[in-house]
């Protein structure tokens, strides 16, 4: 992935909006984008939508709000991944040579979904009895059973994605007060043992990244750091024994790893160089699982880990700075966006209250349903 | 035994049976491999093994007895159920058949009543009525020791 940069991000703000459009939340956060990237809509070579909840047309339609300029327009939808997935296929295009500048906008309206889904007739599918809580929920009781894994490791981990989203803007929960694990183990019970705040809320937003060749961005702004994307994979996940092949499925243990392994090689760094990643923790028992998938920590590790604080803002390696899932929101469409936006900003350094110190390579992972991986490292020149 | 009861309708059909003598509990409908013997459930056409992807597949019957593998209750109501049993929530695991597959279906129970290694059974378990039929989903119950 050579010579591929962040040009710009912007987001809107995830929340509840019973009363903004997917047109308005999309074209602000892409013109915030654009804005941030010193360029125009007539600059923009092509564009990719991730868009989960998606009527025909929505891709092209919505990138109508920008101006008609003729540029190829394509909608990806990949899950929860939807977003990073629609990023990587910018990124391939800038690297095969075909655009010099391309949009990548990710929005959604969980609002929305909740109120077709409530108008529709009763579901008739084996499928609809597993939640995804209860997915995830699945997982950690296994590993309460071989690890030995506490539900108060999953409220520490909650509790420090509050912590960091309450210094975050754009994150959908703020919370007013230091969150502590005591209260995130007090929240009401979704799945034992996930509360409601071990959990990824409902919500809307958008979130874009404009990403084109590296050496524009040192044109187009040379006040600050350009950030290389300098590994890109998406992988789907291969058989093996204890596959489930209904209900919610998420994330094989096996392909985090597969995937994770090809970007350290490709960008030529190890897990012990990162200085900040997001993960998929739309459940916190996803980022205690991926602390190790990822190498973050060995296999076995993580409790040890989550209790000497290895990855709080300040630790080891800070993950999810930006509230991850369940502070900063999981719309659908923008989410993985929104950890372009915020892994972006770090690595330039204008992150704020949140900022991890001179933070320089970071990775953004997210898992979408079916299912599949999607892998990608930012680098600071 | 067999009692008098209405007709069970499955909520979808091709994923259990529904035996004739109601004391009997289902079977769950998969698939065997002809060429590598793997077994899967729900049913699928093509062999998903990435060294295998044989065609030669056909239809078999799995369980009705299983092995927790883990478990949770949720406490959300049963999407789609009546069935006042359902409104305070309902147990969901994974569940590992002695031919091989691992399936995630409801359980029967609650949250105390299950431990990651036990012997479960496969029950029919009304989640509505339909004019006169129950619609039914199959969920595994702890089978008692002893019984």
């Amino acid at each position: 992935m050579r010579d591929v940069a962040v040009l710009g991000v912007g987001m809107y703000r995830f929340g509840m909006y019973y009363d903004v459009s997917n047109a308005t939340m999309a074209r602000e956060a892409g013109m915030a984008a654009l804005r941030d990237a010193g360029l125009s809509f007539r600059d923009v070579n092509a564009a990719y939508v991730g868009h989960i909840f998606a009527q025909v047309m929505s891709g092209v339609r919505v990138m109508k709000e920008f101006g008609l300029t003729g540029i190829p327009v394509q909608r990806i939808e990949n899950a929860s991944a939807t977003g990073s997935a629609a990023f990587r296929e910018a990124c391939l295009q800038v690297a095969a040579g075909h655009a010099d500048v391309v949009m990548v906008l990710g929005f959604d309206k969980m609002t929305t979904m909740i109120q077709q889904s409530t108008q529709g007739t009763a579901p008739e599918n084996m499928e609809d009895a597993i939640l995804p809580a209860g997915f995830f929920a699945l997982w950690a009781t296994r590993r309460m059973h071989e690890r030995g894994m506490k539900a108060e490791h999953l409220a520490k981990i909650a509790a420090k994605n509050f912590n960091n989203g309450a210094l975050n803007p754009m994150a959908q929960r703020q919370a007013d007060t230091f969150i502590t694990p005591e209260k995130v183990l007090g929240a009401r019970m979704v799945a034992w043992p996930l509360t409601t705040m071990m959990s990824c809320p409902m919500g809307d937003g958008a979130a874009c990244a404009i990403v084109g060749r590296a050496d524009l961005a040192k044109k187009l702004r040379p006040d600050r750091p350009v950030v290389r994307v300098t590994a890109s994979d998406l992988q789907s996940e291969k058989y093996a024994r204890g596959h489930l092949f209904m209900g919610p499925v998420v994330g094989p243990a096996q392909m985090t790893i597969d995937t994770s392994k090809n970007v350290y090689e490709e960008a030529g760094v190890g897990p012990s160089d990162l200085d900040l990643v997001q993960v998929h923790d739309a459940f916190a028992i996803e980022e205690l699982e991926y602390y190790e998938l990822l190498g973050l920590c060995k296999v076995g590790e993580a409790e040890k880990c989550i209790e000497q604080g290895d990855f709080e803002r300040d630790g080891r390696v800070a993950v999810s700075t930006d509230g991850g899932l369940i502070a900063r929101g999981h719309p659908g469409g923008p989410t993985g966006l929104a950890q372009i936006w915020e892994t972006t900003l770090q690595l330039r350094g204008e992150a704020g209250k949140r900022q991890v110190e001179n933070a320089r390579i970071g990775l953004c992972h997210m898992m979408g349903g079916g299912s599949v991986c999607v892998i990608h490292i930012l680098q600071r020149d | 035994m067999t009692t008098a009861t209405r007709p069970r309708v499955p909520i979808k059909p091709g994923y259990f049976t529904i035996p004739d003598d109601p004391g009997l509990p289902p079977k769950l409908l998969g698939t065997k491999c002809q060429d590598c013997g793997e077994h899967y459930f729900p049913r699928r056409a093509i062999c998903a093994r990435p060294e295998c992807l044989s065609e030669k597949t056909s239809d078999v019957e799995l369980g009705p007895r299983g092995t927790l593998y883990s478990y949770t209750f949720v406490h959300l109501p049963l999407f789609g159920s009546s069935n006042l049993e359902h409104a305070e929530g309902y147990g969901v695991g994974q569940v590992d058949l002695p031919e091989g597959p691992r399936v995630q279906l409801p359980l029967a129970g609650k949250q105390g009543e299950f431990r990651i290694g036990q012997t479960l059974e496969a029950e029919l378990n009304t989640l509505r009525e339909d004019g006169g039929s129950d619609i039914v989903i199959v969920r595994f119950r702890p089978v008692e020791a002893g019984r």
